[in-house]
């Protein structure tokens, strides 16, 4: 349609307010940058390489997080939002897989109370993540299996509804089957945390932790894996068709059920990475732990533009920066740093409801 | 055959996997603890060495047995002839199979624990004791067989009692003769003129107002504390009824609009942090109208944007109002983690409201005038609007709806509601704190909307009862609440999308669409 005019930009009173809010934060943002680093710079940098590399290291697990909410969306226009809960599952597992080893003795001449998991920590880490991810897989398939596949075509309301249920029932279920209290994840000792390689900045030593280097290069392999396998293979070209148009996919041959059960088998095979990771890194375990991750992630999923993978590996990581470097850049309490990145998530949806790179498909789904 | 044979074994493998989730889960137990008030039969003697105790977790695991029996002896479609056939085949493996499954936990807890593995410090239900009477209080192997054996038995029986009296048909016929009773008795003269007056709604809700108004002078403090959250949920209920149900913009954050009435009420006629100490009747106005005020801030730049990003950014919206009550940085405005203690109470004509009694009575009042509201809204222009924005946004918009203001008022409404639940709930407890404010008490509401039927005023008062209500009276059932209430989301957008008590229009809207049986298409809003 070669002689459509666009329609004449209205000047509206929701345009004005948005306008007056964008002004106002940037100014903010400008002056707060100002005062910190050059007014009154009250961090030198090695603090702020420290919140850097946290923030990277939190940012590359709401990638992958991420990652599982895009494929989802892209596919179904549904938010999966028990996808938080898989990761709790994943790093479940992941927890229960190092408890079984270490009770595993395997003495030595040198030191007889050595146990299976710090024996083999390589053995171990990988038997964790095999055993998280696949049970993590393993419930994405059955979530779709059970709690979604027989609403598909139902109004939307439908299947977000079904999805909350299933994440209230994951996350009550585990608090019933394993208790409320939190536990440690006894990772190998050659993992402990808060220990790695220390960095000169600034005159002062940044510590690389070696599990939140495991985190990123681990993470960075799952993405450029996952890339290859939503670009180059078969798999990934039927998911790609599918999310374009059902119909017509399945009238080229492609079996859309069979698309849909593996997306979800995908997804949450990263989630469950994404879990065990979180264990090993950050230590903790509950019932709870995939809740607000699983909505950061989300956030970083409409970041990056909601329905597109670079985007959503792109917005994990910054969400993961402004998170760490955001309550000291903006002068903050560091309790607020929830409020953050659900304020991002707000402004985003404020100023560009397509994320920063923008959807694949935008025209059919805003 | 074969078919027949597979469905038995994946229903067995299905109940198997139910009923050891159950007991990892501690609900065996419980359920035994159930069974005993129900037949109080607590000091009852021994039968067969079993104390009462394992006799009721028995026949709560027969239960199951026999239903999994019924459902692995369904009838496949394809296959018509040999029903007693399939009966004892289908009911008998699906029992055994399910009696393997449990007979092998049973096995594995058994020797565990002999072997003096603490298995609660991994599953925390899985106390020694439950694991005894799991094993009726024999050796794991005589444990296990009692479970195989009683299963299998039960699953036998289920298949039998399931064909014997023909299943489908015999739902099909109690159903059309249920029907036609009722045909003939509205068919009379008498009852038809009693249906079609007017007079006699005014009397039913009359004597069911006089109950309701009669009830909290009989009941106790717990109960009418009970009756006063119930209220409460009435009202938050009928509020995000306006949003969900009647708007259609799924709204998780309602506590966030709950936490404002509530902690204006509470800093306005408290005496610590501010020492304002007003009255509880103009902090109440207030109360709602910043509820309402918040609302539209944050509904203005969400509501443009399509449902599912709503739920999220009220998901987020609720935690940031939790986070913030609690953060140190407001503790001097809001009181921090303690909280806000001694909140002022309302006085009426020179009488204090501060007993339980009085305060029912004001949250009836207040449940009263928003049923009043609810129902003049819903049948004004305003909620014809919302429900055809509901059902399709672009044809509303072309009928001349201003889409973005229906939207941006059904929320400001929604939350006034909950700005009202709010006030009156802190003024109740005397206290409010950032606990009282959690994601739980949105998941409740939407809960109570859902499953009482969206888009109808009974529906989510039957909601609220059954919720907030029926737990209290079955206190053992207290630590499954939350849990059956997400799968209880599930299984009513399965089988009941339009809720319990569906409204008319919801009604003929679902059986219109069928929603199990559409054909795979995006039905884009």
């Amino acid at each position: 349609m070669p002689n459509v005019k666009p329609p004449p930009r209205r000047v509206t009173t929701y345009k004005i307010v948005q306008g007056i809010i964008g002004v106002v934060l940037a100014g903010y943002l400008i002056w707060r940058l100002f005062v910190v680093f050059i007014a009154n710079p009250s961090y030198g940098p090695d603090t702020w390489a420290r919140f850097a590399i946290a923030g990277l290291i939190l940012g590359s697990v709401y990638a992958l997080v991420a990652i599982g909410y895009t494929l989802v969306y892209g596919i179904l226009r549904m938010i999966n939002f028990a996808h938080g809960d898989i990761m709790m599952i994943g790093a479940f597992g992941g927890y229960f897989v190092f408890e079984a080893l270490k009770s595993i003795p395997t003495p030595t001449l040198a030191d007889p109370e050595l146990t299976f998991l710090n024996a083999h920590p390589a053995l171990s880490v990988i038997a964790a993540f095999i055993v998280g991810v696949s049970i993590a897989a393993l419930s994405g398939y059955f979530l779709e299996k059970i709690a979604y596949r027989p609403l598909r075509g139902a109004p939307r309301l439908v299947p977000l509804i079904s999805a909350i249920g299933a994440s209230i029932f994951l996350e009550n279920a585990a608090q019933l089957l394993f208790g409320a209290q939190r536990r440690d994840y006894a990772n190998p000792i050659v993992l402990t945390r808060g220990e790695g390689w220390g960095i000169p900045i600034g005159g002062s030593n940044v510590i690389l932790t070696y599990t939140g280097m495991l985190t990123v290069v681990i993470s960075t392999l799952i993405m450029i894996a996952l890339y290859m396998l939503v670009m180059r293979t078969r798999l990934g070209r039927s998911m790609r068709a599918v999310s374009e148009n059902k119909q017509v996919a399945a009238l080229m041959g492609i079996d859309v059920d069979g698309v849909i059960s593996r997306t979800f088998i995908i997804s949450g095979a990263l989630a469950g990475a994404a879990g065990v990771m979180w264990g090993i890194h950050l230590g903790l375990v509950y019932h709870f732990v995939g809740f607000i991750p699983g909505i950061k992630a989300f956030t970083a999923a409409v970041l990056g533009g909601i329905g597109n993978i670079p985007g959503a590996m792109i917005g994990g990581l910054f969400l993961g920066l402004v998170e760490s470097l955001g309550p000291a850049g903006l002068g903050i309490n560091f309790q607020l740093k929830d409020v953050i990145a659900f304020g991002i998530l707000v402004l985003v949806l404020i100023f560009r409801p397509t994320g920063i790179i923008g959807e694949v498909l935008t025209e059919e789904k805003v | 055959m074969k078919k027949q044979l597979r469905h038995a074994v994946n229903a067995g493998g299905i109940f198997g996997i139910i009923t050891i989730f159950l007991f990892l889960i501690g609900f065996t137990g419980t359920a035994a603890d159930l069974f005993s008030d129900l037949f109080r039969n607590k000091n009852a003697a021994p039968f067969l060495s079993l104390n009462p105790q394992m006799l009721n977790m028995l026949i709560f695991l027969g239960l199951i047995g026999l239903w999994a029996g019924a459902y692995g002896s369904r009838k496949s479609k394809s296959q018509t002839n040999d029903p007693w056939g399939a009966a004892l085949i289908g009911g008998l493996t699906a029992g055994l199979v399910h009696g393997l499954l449990v007979c092998g936990l049973a096995l594995l807890v058994g020797t565990l624990s002999l072997r003096g593995v603490r298995i609660n410090v991994y599953l925390s239900e899985v106390l020694p004791d439950a694991i005894k009477l799991f094993l009726v209080g024999k050796s794991p192997l005589q444990g296990a067989t009692v479970h195989i054996v009683f299963l299998t038995l039960t699953g036998f029986l289920g298949g039998l009692l399931s064909r014997g009296v023909g299943r489908g048909s015999w739902r099909v016929r109690s159903g059309a003769a249920w029907n036609s009773i009722l045909e003939k008795i509205s068919q009379q003269s008498i009852v038809k003129q009693v249906r079609g007056s007017r007079n006699t709604r005014y009397v039913v809700y009359g004597i069911l107002l006089l109950l309701v108004f009669l009830l909290p002078l009989r009941a106790g403090p717990y109960w009418n504390y009970t009756i006063g959250t119930v209220g409460i949920y009435v009202l938050l209920g009928l509020g995000l009824n306006i949003v969900v149900g009647l708007a259609g913009l799924l709204d998780l954050g309602y506590v966030a609009f709950f936490a404002i009435g509530a902690y204006t009420m509470a800093l306005l006629t408290a005496p610590q942090p501010h020492h304002l100490m007003w009255s509880f009747w103009i902090a109440l106005p207030i109360g709602v109208l910043l509820a309402a005020l918040t609302g539209l801030l944050l509904g203005a730049p969400v509501l443009r944007m399509r449902g599912d990003y709503l739920a999220i950014v009220t998901l987020g919206f609720g935690e940031i109002i939790r986070i913030l009550s609690k953060s140190d940085a407001l503790t001097p405005f809001t009181g921090g983690p303690s909280g806000v203690k001694a909140i002022g109470f309302p006085t009426l004509f020179g009488k204090p409201f501060n007993s339980g009694v009085d305060f029912v009575y004001l949250i009836f009042l207040a449940v009263l005038l928003i049923i009043f509201v609810t129902n003049r809204l819903q049948n004004s222009r305003v909620g014809r609007a919302w429900e055809a924005m509901r059902e399709d946004e672009t044809v509303s918009r072309a009928m001349g709806i201003n889409t973005l203001t229906q939207k941006l008022l059904a929320f400001a409404i929604g939350a006034a509601f909950a700005g009202l639940g709010g006030a009156l709930f802190a003024s109740r407890n005397v206290f409010t704190g950032p606990e009282d404010h959690n994601l739980m008490v949105s998941i409740n509401v939407v809960a109570v909307v859902i499953v009482g039927g969206m888009g109808n005023i009974p529906g989510v008062i039957a909601g609220a009862l059954m919720l907030k209500g029926l737990p209290e009276v079955l206190r053992q059932l207290e630590d499954y609440r939350v849990m059956v209430f997400g799968a209880l989301l599930i299984v009513m957008m399965l089988w009941r999308p339009a809720g319990m008590i569906p409204s008319a229009r919801r009604k003929m809207d679902v059986i219109d669409t069928g929603v199990t049986e559409t054909p795979q298409e995006e039905r884009e809003p």
